[in-house]
């Protein structure tokens, strides 16, 4: 375990709906160290989309400090914050989110291609993520001739190619049956004993009780 | 991100949707295609006019008569071109009448041109033999009945190069052919090539009456000044026409190169306008990618948060987008230009002229594809680029 790779202190985001505030995150301090697997749990409408967007750097907190591996976030401007994610940064989503009609290689290696890594690297970096996840013989297809479970490995091999130092997977298994969603959650604790980060959001307590930590979301606050 | 690796994204984009793109492209195809066709149609017009015009000879004068009395007589008259051969300048002196005839060869007739002149005609004219020989001084101090025939007229008379020394008909009166010139080609507005040339006076005893003249060529030497030849010209001649300092000169002198600088011009101007109108469907082939470029960018609303999730700056987005309606106008451009070149080509062997070839204008077209791609790529890109990441992701 190391030193605090994600500090939030005192954090609001609040939504304007007409003239109302609407606050989706009130006021929520947390801590997690580098190296940790922190389930972020809470029903919906608790505010967790909202946490992942900020956590993951596509959002800015309106009021308190955000600070990422030592950078506070809410100073930097739009480049710089694409600049954060691309580097510190791994996305899961629930519905994979790959570029459609890209093969799973380019999918993989599309992250280095905005770090300017060259094309030869890339190709072999995301050769490599995706042997990890074997994946090897799945190279050249494309989302659409690959299984749910295949798509969601994928999405893993692009978070991972990158070396990020934190994973951020929100709802993984949701579009996924029990048997794939397994095999996922067992590829994201193999990555935590590999050393990553991982922050998993998700509404399903008994996906959340599998990390190490959990924080239960609640009208925009921790719950306990 | 560099530019290879834009146009490799860009590229394996269009590939994925060839129908789309191959539609994109075809409005610009089809402008840059009209814009090289039409200016090279133009071009065309206007070398032909000027290689016509400068085979009729760059040092020629022609002097016609201004004023025309009430029998048809004028004050030109053959003791003027006389007169101006003695002029140091001068090279050469054709006086010309010239009279419309039938001319008859065995079963076949044709209209045409008589023109009466003298054995300076082809060098003043810019004519040489292609078989027998021109007029002689001697043919021409007798006024003897010999034609010397241009190459268009033998032809439709049927005259070949070995029938030179026949006889034909002019007008009913017997001559006889002494030589057939070498044609100087072009087609339009008068073909150089058709007339029968024979002495000055044998047109005059059976043709015209009167001892007026309806032209003079004369071919400057070639080191003289042709400003300078035309102010002595004139001056001789309103001397020998005995006209007062308030008299308008009774005859104009014709440059050949003025001819030419009005001719270009006006052909100029028309490749300009014919341009012009082909740059409008251009415009419309912009105006094309555009929409596809917005259609494209709403469709890949989603792609566009992903890319923004995992690491691509607005700048990276713009550059996609704009990369790739550059790629479209570009390529839809090249196949525009080839497209182009070959109907223009086409065209230029219908009309039967040299096909000109002028890279500034392909260059043009190219730059001007290039340009459209930008100024109609550049709006959707920047609407691309300013999407939010996650209204972006959750757009289904």
């Amino acid at each position: 375990m190391g030193g605090p790779l994600i500090e939030l202190e005192r954090v609001s985001r609040i939504y304007q709906m007409g003239h109302m505030d609407v606050p989706a995150l009130d006021d929520v301090s947390l801590s997690i160290r580098d190296g940790e697997f922190v389930a972020i749990a809470g029903p919906s409408g608790s505010g967790k989309s909202t946490m992942m967007n900020i956590l993951g750097c596509l959002d800015r907190p309106t009021l308190g400090v955000y600070r990422l591996a030592g950078t506070p976030v809410g100073e930097l401007d739009d480049d710089k914050l694409a600049k954060l994610r691309s580097r510190t940064i791994g996305f899961v989503f629930q519905s994979y989110n790959l570029l459609p009609r890209t093969s799973a290689i380019d999918n993989v290696a599309t992250p280095l291609l905005y770090q300017g890594v060259g094309r030869g690297e890339r190709q072999r970096r995301a050769r490599e993520a995706l042997e990890r996840l074997g994946l090897g013989d799945r190279a050249r297809h494309e989302p659409t001739e690959l299984s749910g479970g295949q798509q969601q490995r994928v999405a893993v091999a692009r978070a991972l190619v990158t070396e990020p130092a934190l994973i951020l997977a929100d709802e993984p298994t949701g579009n996924l049956d029990s048997h794939a969603g397994a095999e996922v959650i067992a590829l994201l604790r193999e990555l935590h004993r590999a050393g990553r980060t991982i922050v998993l959001i998700t509404h399903d307590a008994t996906i959340a009780s599998l990390a190490d930590r959990e924080i239960h979301l609640l009208d925009g606050r921790i719950a306990a | 991100m560099n530019v290879i690796e834009l146009l490799r994204l860009a590229l394996s984009r269009l590939r994925t949707q060839r129908l789309r793109a191959a539609l994109t492209m075809l409005g610009v195809i089809i402008g840059v295609a009209s814009v090289v066709a039409l200016v090279g149609v133009g071009q065309g017009t206007t070398s032909n006019i000027t290689n016509q015009l400068a085979s009729l000879g760059t040092n020629l004068l022609t002097i016609n008569p201004t004023t025309q009395n009430s029998d048809g007589s004028t004050t030109l008259k053959i003791g003027d071109a006389i007169a101006i051969a003695q002029l140091p300048s001068v090279a050469a002196v054709a006086p010309e009448l010239s009279a419309n005839q039938t001319v008859k060869y065995g079963t076949k007739t044709t209209d045409t041109t008589i023109i009466g002149t003298t054995a300076a005609y082809p060098s003043v004219r810019a004519y040489s033999v292609w078989q027998g020989t021109a007029l002689t001084d001697v043919s021409v101090d007798r006024s003897l009945r010999v034609a010397v025939l241009g190459k268009t007229t033998a032809d439709n008379l049927g005259l070949t190069s070995s029938d030179v020394g026949k006889q034909i008909s002019v007008g009913g009166i017997d001559f006889t052919v002494i030589g057939i010139l070498q044609p100087k080609g072009g087609s339009g507005f008068q073909d150089p090539d058709d007339q029968v040339v024979v002495p000055i006076g044998t047109v005059a005893k059976y043709f015209v009456g009167g001892d007026s003249i309806r032209s003079v060529g004369v071919s400057v030497a070639p080191d003289a000044d042709m400003t300078l030849t035309k102010a002595q010209i004139t001056e001789l001649l309103r001397q020998r026409h005995e006209l007062a300092a308030s008299d308008d000169d009774d005859f104009g002198i014709f440059d050949q190169t003025q001819l030419l600088a009005a001719a270009s011009s006006i052909s100029g101007t028309l490749t300009l306008l014919l341009g012009g109108i082909a740059s409008i469907s251009l415009v419309v082939g912009g105006i094309g990618i555009m929409n596809i470029m917005l259609v494209s960018v709403r469709e890949r609303t989603r792609e566009i948060g992903i890319r923004k999730a995992i690491g691509a700056r607005a700048g990276d987005i713009l550059a996609q987008f704009l990369v790739e309606a550059l790629t479209l106008s570009l390529l839809g451009g090249l196949m525009g230009v080839a497209l182009g070149l070959g109907v223009s080509a086409l065209i230029a062997r219908l009309a039967g002229w040299a096909f000109a070839f002028n890279p500034s204008t392909l260059l043009a077209a190219v730059l001007s594809s290039l340009i459209v791609g930008v100024v109609f790529g550049v709006w959707p890109a920047r609407q691309a680029a300013r999407l939010d990441p996650i209204t972006a992701l959750r757009y289904e």
